[in-house]
């Protein structure tokens, strides 16, 4: 390659075998795909040129997800963010199985949405990226403790969403 | 984890959906390349909110959506020092992958060609088309080729295709920011971009109304078409502007009988409901709580309705034009017409009432001063070969088209305000020109189809300045210009608007961006103060008179 720096050995296998995962984590940050794509693409771009310190550390994923927290956190401090359009439109009334998963997405998001960015973030990484405790508190560059009153308190609002009793009890599948 | 913990995380896993596409090596390479000001020179300065702003190079669309833009993320520091050397190894990396890309993008979305000729949608050679359904699918991204706009046969109005696709004719749909742009092909719904031409999105959909202009109509976030159009109920689905996920349905009871032949039945109103003719009646629909909050009964059955403020003008039978008041559901006109047809493909605009009559050869575009069918003008000559020429009201003017004419006219007058010949096509072959949308970003869009030529798709137009006369800030006819307030002239390439545009601000140094605007003549008193205050002194009339 003439000495231009080539692409990082296993980064390739690494976009490909969890960017799925970092999506879907993406969305539940940030609540729809453009906003996840781009959010995933930023802390992938970011660890591109440290990828080999990151394989040596055994770590790619955690400061992967760690660049999209705080990238997130980041985002949601902005004044644009405040003026983005979005193409959800509450629903009312499910009709077959489409609208249902669209019924139980919305709700998701609805309750995530009454969540500050903290928690929400908190929410995402120890319940559906499956990070300890500690993991969480080093990717939010926060002590332990914080992570236990975030998850504590998000847990708290989720309880009172509308709908989402239902959808942790059982019901729409995707 | 306790138990409600441990339900919490079993369902964002279960409801959290799958990703459209997945992120790639070459997108990161991509960014990157992008980041480090590889192709910084040909970005558009960022607009202002509110209005379009170009895609930054490097994003790809995968299921529709805002470009945030500007530079963000970690790691900016570093970008800088390997900028260079990773936009050059991104060239390579997207050499390959864009190879790839276009390979299958050709096979799905490419200009494939019917053995007539006129290429077909690639919709309809990738999978069979779906049945009506009133259950909207989930839509596919697409990453097709963007294709370099092509000059359409015969040139007419600067007309340029940015797509390839036969798309229904009449069914052309602009978002109101004009970032998107819906049309329907063979068995699909697609949502295309409005710069590069490029079908973004698609579900599968069959109009319920086979022969007829079915245009989309669009309201706020939604997207709205007819996916069932017979017996005792209508149904309408509802998808995403920017994605074209299903967003909910609307099922609307239908009192008496549905026409047979409706042209035109749904319409988005400038207060932001959905207005559908529903057999012997309208009926009004919140997008928002998807429940009819009003319908208003008519002595026939509908074939054509449109809204304008506060007026509902619908077509009943063969015909009759009438106007009810939306708020009161008072019928507030009545007038009819024996053309021995029936009035369709409705428009409202100020000063009357638009549609067609008539089918093949004998259709005519009219035009009824103040919805009165007593003093109704024909205005052009319809499509013919069973195309349909509905007129539209976009940007200041109403569009006609068909396969004779497209032009501009008034809409306060019905004046033809510029027209150009659709040329004949060999052998009799129809050219087909219409469904003109104007979006809020004030660009020109029409579906084209041309068989002789073998072209079809969706074009880009750069009318004359006489359909601009009243596109902002609508000045009345006859009235000039007044100084400083002139539109300048369009600017080439595509893309072009109806708007003026703004005044060039001082180049700021470092920047290459070329601004895309028009400087503006230096004022007079500028170009010479002195000459400039010599001319105002001599016209000062003195106080008290000039006796």
């Amino acid at each position: 390659m003439d000495g231009r720096p080539s692409e990082p050995d296993g980064f390739r296998d690494f976009v490909e075998a969890r960017s799925n995962a970092l999506l879907r984590s993406g969305w539940l940050l940030t609540g729809d795909w453009p906003s996840a794509e781009d959010l995933v693409q930023t802390a992938l771009a970011a660890a591109w040129p440290r990828w080999a310190t990151l394989t040596r550390q055994d770590a790619p994923e955690l400061y992967v997800r760690k660049i999209m927290v705080n990238t997130f956190l980041r985002w949601r401090q902005r004044r644009w963010n405040g003026e983005i359009a979005t193409g959800r439109l509450p629903e009312l009334q499910a009709y077959g199985d489409a609208f249902a998963q669209i019924d139980a997405r919305q709700a998701l998001l609805a309750a995530l949405d009454r969540l500050p960015a903290r928690q929400r973030a908190v929410v995402v990484l120890r319940y559906f990226a499956d990070q300890t405790e500690a993991q969480t508190a080093e990717a939010m560059g926060c002590s332990v403790g914080a992570v236990k009153a975030h998850a504590s308190k998000a847990l708290a609002r989720l309880r009172d969403a509308p709908g989402l009793a239902e959808l942790m009890t059982g019901g729409v599948t995707s | 984890m306790n138990t409600e913990e441990r339900q919490l995380a079993e369902m964002l896993h279960r409801v959290t959906p799958e990703p459209p596409r997945r992120v790639t090596v070459e997108d990161i390479a991509f960014r990157l390349a992008n980041e480090a000001g590889a192709t910084r020179e040909y970005r558009l300065p960022r607009g202002r909110r509110g209005e379009y702003r170009e895609p930054r190079a490097g994003r790809r669309e995968p299921g529709g959506h805002r470009e945030p833009g500007g530079s963000r993320g970690p790691g900016r520091p570093w970008s800088r020092g390997w900028a260079p050397a990773l936009a050059a190894a991104s060239v390579f990396v997207i050499a390959g992958a864009s190879a790839g890309i276009a390979t299958l993008a050709t096979a799905h979305h490419g200009p494939a060609t019917s053995a007539d000729g006129i290429p077909t949608s690639p919709a309809s050679v990738s999978s069979p088309p779906a049945t009506t359904t009133t259950t909207p699918s989930q839509p596919s991204a697409s990453t097709g080729p963007t294709w370099p706009p092509e000059q359409v046969a015969g040139g007419m109005w600067g007309a340029e295709l940015i797509n390839r696709q036969a798309f229904t004719p009449g069914s052309l749909a602009a978002a109101p920011d004009g970032h998107s742009l819906y049309a329907i092909s063979q068995g699909y719904l697609d949502r295309i971009n409005a710069v590069t031409g490029e079908v973004v999105n698609e579900v599968p959909y069959t109009s319920p109304i086979s022969g007829f202009p079915n245009r989309p109509a669009v309201t706020g976030t939604t997207v709205w078409v007819l996916t069932s159009y017979s017996g005792t109920s209508v149904v309408l689905a509802g998808y995403s502007i920017t994605t074209l996920a299903p967003a909910g349905t609307v099922t609307v009871p239908v009192t008496g009988q549905v026409p047979s032949q409706p042209q035109g039945v749904l319409a988005s109103g400038p207060d932001g409901r959905l207005y559908v003719a529903a057999g012997t009646s309208v009926a009004v629909v919140d997008p928002g709580t998807r429940q009819v909050t009003q319908r208003i009964s008519v002595p026939g059955q509908v074939n054509s309705l449109a809204v304008n403020g506060e007026k509902l003008a619908v077509a009943i039978g063969a015909f009759q034009l009438k106007v009810y008041d939306l708020v009161t559901g008072a019928q507030i006109a009545s007038s009819s017409l024996n053309f021995g047809g029936a009035g369709g493909n409705l428009i409202a605009t100020p000063g009357g009432v638009w549609g067609t009559v008539g089918v093949g050869m004998t259709e005519r575009v009219w035009f009824a001063p103040n919805a009165d069918l007593s003093q109704v003008v024909m205005v052009s000559q319809g499509a013919g070969a069973g195309l349909y020429s509905a007129p539209a009201y976009g940007g200041g003017a109403v569009w006609l088209g068909g396969s004779h004419t497209l032009a501009c006219a008034n809409p306060d007058t019905g004046q033809v305000m510029a027209r150009t010949t659709i040329p004949a096509g060999n052998n009799g072959v129809v050219e087909y020109f219409g469904s003109v949308t104007v979006p809020g970003s004030g660009r020109v869009y029409a579906l084209y189809q041309n068989q002789a030529a073998r072209q079809s798709g969706v074009a880009t137009l750069t009318p004359p300045a006489a359909c601009a006369v009243l596109a902002p800030g609508r000045r009345p006819p006859g009235d000039p210009p007044q100084r400083g307030t002139a539109r300048p002239p369009l600017p080439p390439g595509p893309g072009r608007t109806l708007r003026g545009l703004k005044p060039c601000r001082p180049a700021r140094p470092n920047c290459r961006v070329r601004p895309l605007c028009t400087p503006l003549a230096a004022p007079r008193a500028a170009a010479d103060p002195a000459a400039f205050r010599r001319r105002t002194a001599a016209r000062r009339v003195p106080r008290g008179g000039a006796g």
